[in-house]
């Protein structure tokens, strides 16, 4: 499957790593990873647009870094949700909600 | 495996991160990496294939481009336009924190600069201190500024308002009752020398004769004890009560807490100690205070025996006035009410008040003596002046200093400005610099400025420690500090910062390091600074050696009498309770039994101490009687006993010397300088006139004229002065002076022991040398000169320190030229000539102005000289010479180390 286009990637990127980051604090490589895993490959972030992006929700408030150090393995900084975040999280599936609504309507994807 | 982080650095190097965010971005992208490098590997990708991924990945898109817009959050400290909060005190925050980052990292420059700033600041805090002590010393009084001085004046003599003198007491008593301006008038003497005896010991002390409501007027409370009672100054030696003053408790009676009730005896009067002044108040006179207070009823007691009358002679002036005026009257007005009562007085008593009136002041201007005030005033100035020069020199190196590293910071505000930091930020930011380090150069200052005062005062004359005032550190000095501090930082800041401000982006941003600032208008504009420095510290120099050329002169002088092998010790026998006949004979059996004493060649009295007299106004000359008081002949007077010329070695002009005969019943007699002889008898023989002296009825006749001394201060105008025989006229003290034929220490000693002899209970504190008079006259000048050198050589130190600075500076810019020219062949000697010769030029320009600058200068001081010409080819030559020894070790050095750099590691560095 190809990746999928850039645009609608950049504009779903910030709901996928907050609603990954809603179940557990993770770290960067594994925020990539699992996207990667989930979406079947099918969605796929480079290193240099994926920081970027973190680093720009961690400037709006709505997720926190923290360094974590944990045995035998290298410091990593986890990322979790912050209150403003899950507010947000919850806004963003609404609408992401009723936009695939709107757009499957349209499309008829879902029914026919 | 590749080494990413460095990767991952490059890319990220032009954003311009603060280190630590830079560092944790490298560790998360690099931790990344790593990640993916394992699990290829781990998934069986080959090491060359797994590195080539992940290679790809990070060069896949701009990392760059992605993360400038996000991370402009972290690089907020560096100003932008863009990001200019428009809160004035958080920009200022994010100013100063990031100021003090830079000034942290380059801690030689921080250094360097604070200390040079904080020379200069505490120079003029040392200064200001001083003046802050004499001149703007409030009263530690309530309301100071609602109190007013009050003096006799003598309008119609000269019509100069310094001519103030004191008020008699019957005087100042109906001031007291008549005036209706003042909720309180009070009087004071001035410190008045008096013997204190505790214990078996006898010291001298002063003692302050001041009206029972002195302290009340002035509105102070006692530390402990109490203040005078209205009616322990109501009956003349009814009550022998005193005030101690702070520091006399603490240093004459050890703090003792007993201090309360205890006797002392003052002049062999018993009195009882009721109360101890508070402390820092050292009476209204800011420089010289007593170390006691009693009330005026007791004035006999203390004051000496021309005053004995002072309680019922209007003629004899001793209380200054201090009153508190009423709620809403001004100080004309009262002034206006208080004439009204003095033109009263003059009608009412036209023998002693003819010619009289009254002159008020501010109590705050009264605080310095009318003496001292000009003197001290015109002083300050000038050392205010001169520290402002310091601190110029100060200011234009540490300018220097900025504009060397604006130089080298050049590519950092291009950068910054690129990104879109606009000017006006720029230029704050970096004042917020120079004024941080103004600020810190000033708490420094501060200190310095303080030890400098302290270690000044420490000279002080020891007997008079408790009664000097003390340096004080106030409010009033900090404030100043940091004002001079703050302004400083602007001053120094203003040129670089523009400059910085204006650094061409595209053309800084091409730059290498190596050709940063070369620019001809930044050399420029530090020469300017440079040639300026150099000339205001050989101005300075100039200054100092004039003045001590001047001193050295007043050495020199001649007072008139001989100072070498001259003892001399103030003795008080009225104060130990000696009647007249028993002080004349102690007077007699002290020269007799001296006399004897080998290796003493002569022994005299006298009421003068050298270079202490002043001179009494109230001469008369028989057939010159002038029409008014107010045409008063003034001169000084000494009464001596036989042999003083021959002791004094002051030559015999006319006539002869007192003789045996000249005694109390013989026809009364008197010996004028030749300065009177001249002034009042001109071709005339001075012989067989005839004078009166003040306040006396009878006429004296001139029996002998001697050669004019120094009365006063050393190489003063020759002054009149009449000399009286003691035989005729009592003194209840004297100065014994004895001439010794050796070094006078030695004859001291049997001096002392031989009074010990006659009388234990004398008090024999003030012994002292000819030449320690000399010493003491010279005292404040020599205090001045001091002072005027130590600036001059802190001028001299700073401008060498920024000299080196420069040529340094710009030895290391050209280290590549340098190389260059050696690599073609140019030898060392050539390489330091050429240095050498541009540093060099720089330092004759400035000589030259400042030699200009200094006989502009030496023009307007040549009247403060003393037997020093204005252009004195010593002081300009000897300067010049130092200020260019100096300069040339300053510029050397730089000099000699690039002529021996290897041309192959100048070429390959920097």
């Amino acid at each position: 499957m190809e990746p999928i286009e850039h645009e609608w990637k950049k504009g779903s990127a910030e709901l996928l790593i907050l609603s990954l980051l809603d179940e557990q604090p993770r770290h960067g490589y594994d925020i990539g990873k699992l996207i990667e895993l989930r979406s079947g490959g099918a969605l796929y972030f480079h290193i240099a647009s994926f920081y970027p992006l973190l680093y720009r929700l961690e400037n709006r408030g709505w997720i926190l870094g923290r360094w974590v150090e944990k045995a035998n393995q290298r410091r990593r900084r986890y990322y979790r949700l912050t209150a403003e975040g899950q507010g947000v999280l919850a806004q963003q599936r609404l609408s992401w909600k009723e936009f695939v609504g709107a757009v499957n309507r349209i499309t008829g994807v879902e029914h026919a | 495996m590749p080494e990413w982080r460095s990767k991952i650095q490059e890319r990220l190097a032009s954003l311009n991160l603060p280190p630590a965010r830079e560092a944790e971005i490298v560790e998360e992208l690099y931790g990344h990496l790593q990640d993916r490098y394992d699990e290829l590997r781990n998934s069986g990708t080959p090491d060359e294939e797994a590195c080539r991924i992940v290679t790809l990945e990070l060069s896949y898109s701009d990392l760059l481009a992605e993360l400038q817009p996000i991370e402009a959050k972290h690089r907020g400290s560096i100003p932008e336009g863009e990001v200019a909060s428009g809160h004035l005190m958080t920009d200022f925050w994010r100013d100063f924190s990031y100021a003090m980052r830079v000034l942290r990292k380059a801690p030689g420059f921080t250094l360097v600069a604070i200390l040079t700033l904080a020379l200069g600041i505490g120079a003029n805090t040392a200064v200001f201190t001083i003046i802050n002590t004499f001149l703007l010393n409030p009263l530690p009084v309530t309301n100071a500024s609602r109190m007013v001085a009050i003096n006799t004046s003598h309008p119609a003599k000269t019509g100069q308002s310094n001519d103030l003198r004191p008020i008699s007491f019957l005087n100042l008593k109906d001031y007291q009752e008549k005036n209706r301006i003042f909720s309180s008038l009070t009087g004071y003497s001035s410190p008045m020398a008096t013997t204190l005896s505790y214990g078996n010991e006898s010291h001298r002390a002063f003692a302050e004769v001041v009206t029972g409501n002195y302290f009340d007027t002035l509105g102070i409370y006692p530390v402990t004890g109490r203040f005078f009672s209205p009616e322990e100054d109501t009956k003349p030696r009814a009550y022998p009560v005193a005030v101690i003053g702070y520091a006399a408790w603490q240093g004459r009676f050890g703090a003792a807490s007993d201090i309360l009730g205890r006797t002392i005896t003052l002049n062999k009067v018993v009195f009882t100690s009721i109360g101890v002044a508070p402390k820092g108040f050292k009476g209204i006179n800011s420089v010289f205070g007593p170390d006691m207070w009693v009330p005026s009823m007791m004035a006999e007691q203390i004051l000496p025996p021309q005053q004995q009358n002072a309680l019922k002679d209007r003629a004899v002036l001793t209380f200054t006035g201090a009153a508190r005026l009423k709620p809403g009257v001004s100080l004309s007005q009262a002034q206006a009410d208080m004439k009204t009562i003095a033109d009263t007085l003059a009608r009412e008593y036209p023998e002693s008040n003819e010619g009289q009136s009254v002159a008020l002041r501010p109590l705050t201007e009264a605080v310095i003596g009318t003496n001292q005030g000009q003197g001290l005033l015109v002083g300050s100035f000038f050392l205010m002046t001169i520290v402002g020069f310091v601190l110029l020199i100060a200011c234009s190196n540490v300018a220097n200093l900025l504009l060397a590293r604006a130089a080298a910071r050049r590519q950092e505000i291009a950068v910054r400005m690129a990104l879109g930091a606009g000017r006006g930020r720029l230029v704050r930011q970096l004042l917020t610099e120079s004024v941080l380090l103004g600020f810190l150069g000033g708490i420094l200052g501060f200190f310095l400025g303080y030890a400098g005062c302290q270690f000044l005062w420490s000279f002080r004359p020891a007997e008079f420690a408790q009664n000097l005032a003390d340096p004080k550190l106030n409010a009033n000095v900090f404030v100043f500090s940091l004002a001079v501090a703050l302004f400083t930082g602007l001053l120094f800041g203003i040129a670089p910062a523009l400059r910085s401000s204006r650094t061409p982006i595209v053309e800084a941003l091409k730059e290498e390091t190596r050709t940063a600032g070369r620019s001809l208008s930044r050399i420029t504009i530090a020469n300017v600074l440079l040639i300026g420095q150099v000339a205001v510290s050989l101005v300075l120099l100039v200054v100092a050696a004039l003045f001590l050329r001047s001193i050295r002169s007043q050495y020199a002088i001649d007072p008139g009498f001989e100072t070498k092998n001259l003892a001399i010790v103030m003795l008080y026998p009225g104060q130990a309770g000696y009647d007249r006949t028993r002080t004349l004979q102690f007077y007699k059996d002290m020269r007799d039994r001296l006399a004897t004493v080998p290796g003493i060649a002569s022994v005299s009295w006298a009421s003068n101490l050298p270079m202490w007299a002043h001179a009494e106004a109230g001469l008369t000359i028989e057939g010159q009687e002038q029409q008014k008081k107010s045409q008063e002949i003034s001169s000084v007077v000494n009464t001596i006993d036989l042999d003083y010329f021959t002791t004094m070695s002051i030559p015999l002009v006319a006539g002869r010397d007192f003789t045996q005969d000249d005694r109390e019943g013989s026809a009364p007699v008197v010996i004028v300088n030749d300065t009177l002889a001249n002034r009042y008898w001109p071709n005339q023989d001075p012989l067989a006139k005839r004078l009166q002296m003040p306040g006396q009825k009878e006429f004296r006749q001139i029996v002998g004229v001697v050669k004019t001394a120094n009365y006063q201060t050393l190489g003063e105008p020759p002054q009149s002065c009449v000399y009286v025989p003691l035989r005729q006229t009592y003194f209840d003290s004297m100065v014994l002076y004895v001439r010794t034929e050796r070094d006078p220490a030695s004859a001291l000693t049997a001096v002392q022991s031989e009074i010990r002899n006659l009388d234990p209970a004398l008090t024999v504190d003030d012994v002292r040398t000819g030449t320690k008079v000399i010493d003491q006259a010279l005292w404040g000048a020599k205090m001045g000169v001091g002072l005027l050198g130590v600036f001059g050589f802190l001028a001299l130190g700073l401008a060498s320190v920024g000299l080196y600075g420069i040529v340094a500076y710009s030895v290391n810019q050209r280290r590549r030229e340098i190389g260059i020219r050696m690599a073609l062949g140019a030898g060392q000697g050539s390489v330091l000539g050429l240095i050498l010769r541009q540093g060099m030029t720089l330092v004759v320009s400035g000589v030259g102005l400042g030699l200009v600058l200094s006989t502009l200068l030496g023009r307007a001081l040549s009247k403060t000289l003393y037997a020093v010409g204005a252009i004195d080819p010593l002081s300009l030559g000897g300067a010049s010479l130092v200020l260019l020894l100096v300069a040339f070790v300053a510029c050397y050095l730089p000099a000699r180390s690039a002529s021996r750099a290897d041309p192959l590691v100048a070429l390959r560095t920097t």
